[in-house]
């Protein structure tokens, strides 16, 4: 009886121990996807598309100059770009909060600090010499242009990579642990089952044994701790796989979307920036034209030798084969109205951008520049605006995930040891009689 | 919290064993690149300055990053294998190498083969004329001048089909021979990839970089497809080389005698899914 027993008892702590470690494991990688990294990828990734469109309106003043036309124009580029870098200061100082303590990490958030106060410099020197020129609508004085150029290199090849890697970081975080923490979740319900069947059988085993050599038909105490051994058993492997669950939707169908949504927004105000600066710097228009064209292909790809192809390819696209940012999320659901407009707001873009590039080969800069602020820049809005609907949507799914998970949580976290431990004094209850029975 | 699992005998044994056969069904994944002690790299075996074969021994720029990226990932043991272009991702697939750090740029086709961290560096198309001349500046300078074809190389094509610039092509060989016949007067301009040029004209003066480029070779570590985490830590590799300045010192020393702009901060990422 003693075997009996004791065995009872191990399994019970093998079950007490592998629910609660599971229910921790849970909530924890809830914590980190919902409440940490995951918000810290996100909020990164709209660091980098405020980044972006500082360097993007800084292009649009300098393209507009002193053109009576389009002042309004000019005003509403300043203002955003003030927003901007409003926005982009306290980004980062909520980036530097979220970062814990990678050295690496923390490192890249300074370099971006620093590196931002410097460019904020020199747009400030080329919007205050472009203010003096009062140059007509198209390139600017040389001097602006060169100061213009130091600024949005700086932006291009020192900040907005930084920016990028720093969100790529983040999604890393959430990969390990949605992949570390949801095995471990699934193996404590495997060994928590196990345990709780073990339990159950060495309690049944236990009452047989006792009713043969004592005559007594029922143990009550045994009876209870069965009762609740097998409650207990079923409501851990029904938590436990539960939240293992509501961790692949959130991952899945929320935030998996989410990361690469925004950062395909992120890389569209690049896109849409490098129209300006085509406009702006003619001697670096091949540069910028390729730059329009990665950027592009690395939002949604098709096959493209050149601008042009690609111009041709995308208004083409049916959204079946497409690879990229947005082609691989869009491909195959452009049933979903939301999906849809995404796509079609993306080949609208472009169908602009092949104008504006017409525009200027028949050496019609001004109207080129009209059409960037003016017709190609709704466009843009309206893919964007598409885009942003799209990320909340999936945005949604991932914090009702990441809610159910820690309102199904409720108080098991406490319940699991509790009702073991309980179990256990039921089991001491029903055999200590019968063990004092033998002394 | 870490977690220890008290084992009392013999039921959590039993448990235990269990739940191991329920992972066994999703445990058959090959194994990452990270955490490996031996590491075998695909690295160029015919260019100078990124990746040369001298004897057995390799050398260059992409050589030596591979080397760093190895030792970060805490590999004791790297061996280095020649690859042609066409091999890369063969080679991958098959396991032959763990890495590949061989001029390899990242596009959406070669994504759907294999997994790229970095890319480590973004190259550009750009122009090698003889030191002397002046009137070349930038690609549309090279409307009426001789430009050396490579055959298999696309970097010609870029120039006079997807620019439009009415160059005329000279055939040649390889960039070895492009340059040879550069300075023998026989083209008037080379165009391909920066560090290619920058590594072909290493400290020989008669020829330099225009630094008018037009495009971006995105240079990434190759990894079999699907190995997230080794990705992940190549990138971190790849950071920590840039932040401590391993990166730029190694960029001097290979590219720095040929006046070739260079960028020395990290560049942007593509992403390990």
């Amino acid at each position: 009886m003693s075997v009996l027993t004791l065995a009872a008892l191990a399994a019970l702590l093998a079950f007490g121990v592998s629910a609660s470690v599971g229910a921790g494991d849970a909530r924890e990688a809830l914590r980190v996807i919902g409440r940490d990294a995951g918000p810290q990828a996100v909020a990164t990734a709209d660091l980098y598309f405020t980044l972006g469109d500082m360097d993007a309106q800084v292009a649009n003043v300098l393209l507009i100059g002193g053109e009576e036309g389009l002042s309004r124009e000019r005003e509403a580029a300043l203002r955003t770009y003030e927003r901007r870098r409003d926005a982009a200061s306290a980004a980062l100082l909520q980036a530097a909060d979220l970062t814990g303590d990678d050295p690496a990490e923390q490192r890249t958030v300074r370099d971006v600090l620093s590196g931002l106060s410097r460019y904020e410099r020199l747009a400030a020197e080329a919007l205050v010499l472009d203010r003096r020129s009062g140059h007509r609508a198209g390139p600017p004085p040389a001097e602006v242009t060169e100061l213009y150029r130091r600024a949005t290199d700086l932006m291009r090849l020192e900040l907005l990579p930084k920016a990028y890697n720093l969100t790529l970081e983040s999604g890393a975080l959430v990969r390990r642990t949605y992949e570390d923490r949801r095995r471990d979740v699934l193996v404590a319900r495997a060994v928590s089952l196990v345990a709780g069947l073990l339990l159950a059988g060495a309690l049944v085993a236990l009452q047989v044994y006792l009713a043969a050599r004592f005559r007594r038909l029922l143990n009550p105490a045994l009876a209870l701790a069965l009762a609740g051994a097998a409650v207990l058993t079923a409501a851990a492997s029904g938590l436990l796989g539960g939240q293992a669950e509501q961790l692949r939707r959130a991952r899945d169908e929320g935030f998996d979307h989410v990361l690469a949504l925004s950062r395909a927004r992120a890389k569209g105000i690049g896109v849409q920036a490098d129209q300006s600066r085509f406009l702006l710097d003619p001697a670096r228009r091949d540069t910028y034209e390729q730059a329009y064209l990665d950027q592009s292909q690395s939002i949604v790809y098709v096959p493209a030798d050149s601008l042009g192809d690609y111009h041709r390819a995308v208004a083409g696209a049916d959204g079946s084969r497409l690879l990229g940012l947005v082609g691989e999320r869009v491909r195959g659901r452009t049933g979903e109205p939301a999906v849809r407009d995404v796509l079609t707001g993306f080949q609208g873009f472009q169908r602009r951008d092949r104008e504006l590039r017409h525009l200027v080969r028949s050496g019609r800069t001004r109207e080129a520049v009209a059409l960037r602020l003016g017709a190609s820049g709704r466009a843009f809005d309206r893919y964007d605006g598409a885009l942003v609907s799209l990320v909340t949507a999936h945005r949604n799914a991932f914090e009702g995930a990441v809610r159910t998970g820690e309102a199904r949580m409720g108080p098991w976290p406490y319940a699991l040891p509790v009702g073991a431990v309980l179990i256990g004094l039921l089991v001491l209850a029903g055999v200590r009689p019968r063990l004092a029975e033998y002394r | 919290m870490r977690r220890v699992l008290i084992v009392p005998p013999p039921a959590a044994a039993l448990a235990v064993l269990a739940a191991l056969a329920l992972l066994a069904g999703c445990g058959g994944d090959r194994e990452s690149a990270a955490g490996r002690d031996t590491l075998v790299i695909g690295v160029n075996a015919d260019g100078p300055g990124l990746g040369l074969r001298t004897g057995n021994r390799f050398e260059g720029f992409d050589v030596d990053v591979a080397r760093e990226i190895a030792r970060r990932l805490g590999a004791r043991d790297v061996r280095f294998r020649a690859l042609r272009s066409a091999d890369r991702e063969k080679f991958l697939e098959r396991g032959t190498v763990d890495l590949v750090v061989a001029t390899y740029s990242i596009t959406a086709e070669r994504k759907t083969r294999v997994t790229f961290a970095g890319p480590y560096y973004v190259a550009h198309q750009d122009t090698l004329v003889r030191r002397g001349e002046g009137r070349i500046r930038d690609v549309r300078d090279l409307a009426g001048r001789r430009l050396c074809r490579v055959d298999g190389s696309n970097s010609w094509r870029r120039v006079i089909q997807q620019r439009g610039v009415p160059a005329e092509p000279v055939p040649a060989g390889n960039y070895a021979e492009c340059v040879r016949m550069l300075k023998a007067g026989l083209v008037d301009a080379v165009s391909t990839d920066d560090l290619i040029l920058a590594g072909l004209v290493r400290g020989d003066s008669s020829a330099r970089v225009v630094n008018a480029p037009f495009s971006d070779e995105r240079y990434g570590v190759g990894l079999r497809k699907g190995d997230v985490a080794g990705c992940e830590a190549v990138n971190k590799a790849i950071t920590g080389m840039y932040q401590d300045g391993t990166a730029a010192g190694l960029l001097r020393r290979w590219f720095g005698p040929s006046g070739l702009r260079l960028t020395t901060t990290v560049p942007e990422f593509e992403g390990c899914d």
